[in-house]
């Protein structure tokens, strides 16, 4: 019966959260308020440990509330469920982007489509920054970061790693 | 390096281990790994499945992955291209579910999640700086940028800004035909 509503909770949200990360948590939050699957508490903790954790959140917290509730087939089925409907939905849209990239409607829709999709990251960015940039050392990093990426394009690892080194060191020395 | 389900399955998921701080840094791994090193998709190709993904319902970091996958093998590419990309996330949460709460407790591992939170800050930057010179090409393009850059940063959801952003654009290129080139 739990794999039934997990499958059903986690394929809704693969249905119909749109703009990634972010438009998920509302569902996540109604899920921890009607299954208790997980507490709002633990949700929280779950975004910390989805940042660091590979993966996008949506599915880390999929397959952490399917592993609780499930265990490991839990685990398997609502990670699946949430793939779901993108998986089919993307595989319709990719066969008919295919068959009508040449149709005039399409290309003007696309035309449109990606500074709009530039315009959300944009957003987003600005979100993420309010969001993580507060202190003075966060600063300080940030423009690092960025006068680096302007004066030479490394591997977005490099980005990733230097950061947690950073905040490996700062954290031995008390900073943060 | 041949696109063989097997080789898919293990870029996607040296993508998916390395896929920090959300889905978000998706695009500049594919850059790097699908574009530059392996030269399997054009940049552009990916900023438009970029831009299709976050049109479409679901978890981005997924969608594009399945894009991708499809473009190129098939079926099989995508089925590999997902299970590559989630496998890792997979792996590691059911590795930590445990001490989750003693890990998130832990000193060291805040000031981590927060030095990378910054790190990924900057990759999305340079998402933004790599999408903006792909696809913001006049001055209708900068409206539209600017504007849903604006609703986006007011809350209105993203849903009706896209479908909003395909009527004015089959709007505008059907007036201007030549510019939606």
């Amino acid at each position: 019966m739990i794999y039934l509503q997990l499958i059903y909770e986690y394929f809704k949200i693969g249905l119909f959260s749109f703009g990634g990360g972010y438009a998920t948590l509302p569902f996540l939050y109604h899920i921890s308020a009607t299954h208790h699957w997980y507490s709002a508490k633990q949700l929280s903790d779950m975004l910390a440990v989805a940042s660091i954790t590979p993966g996008p959140v949506g599915v880390n917290v999929a397959t952490y509330s399917g592993f609780t509730t499930g265990g490991i087939l839990g685990a398997i089925m609502s990670t699946a469920s949430i793939i779901l409907p993108s998986f089919i939905i993307v595989i319709i849209v990719a066969k008919l982007l295919a068959k009508f990239r040449e149709n005039k409607y399409v290309k003007a829709s696309i035309h449109a489509l990606k500074p709009a999709g530039c315009g959300l990251l944009a957003a987003v960015a600005i979100q993420l920054f309010r969001e993580n940039v507060v202190q003075i050392w966060a600063y300080i990093l940030f423009f690092a970061l960025l006068i680096m990426s302007i004066k030479i394009k490394k591997d977005p690892l490099v980005y990733l790693g230097l950061s947690a080194f950073v905040g490996l060191i700062l954290s031995f020395l008390k900073v943060i | 390096m041949q696109k063989t389900f097997w080789n898919i399955y293990k870029t996607f998921f040296k993508i998916g281990a390395l896929l920090l701080g959300g889905g978000y840094v998706i695009l500049p791994l594919l850059q790097s790994e699908i574009s530059e090193k392996k030269c399997w998709t054009t940049m552009d190709e990916i900023v438009e499945y970029y831009a299709l993904s976050q049109s479409l319902p679901g978890v981005i970091a997924a969608n594009i992955s399945i894009f991708i996958g499809h473009k190129l093998l098939g079926i099989r590419g995508a089925v590999a291209a997902i299970t590559g990309i989630i496998t890792p996330a997979f792996l590691a949460i059911i590795l930590i579910a445990n001490i989750l709460e003693e890990l998130v407790g832990k000193h060291t591992v805040q000031s981590v999640f927060s030095s990378v939170a910054v790190g990924v800050v900057i990759l999305v930057i340079l998402t933004i700086k790599e999408m903006w010179s792909r696809s913001i090409t006049d001055t209708f393009t900068k409206i539209i940028f600017i504007t849903t850059l604006i609703l986006a940063l007011i809350k209105v959801p993203p849903a009706w800004l896209i479908i909003g952003s395909i009527l004015i654009g089959i709007l505008y290129g059907t007036k201007n035909p030549e510019e939606a080139e």
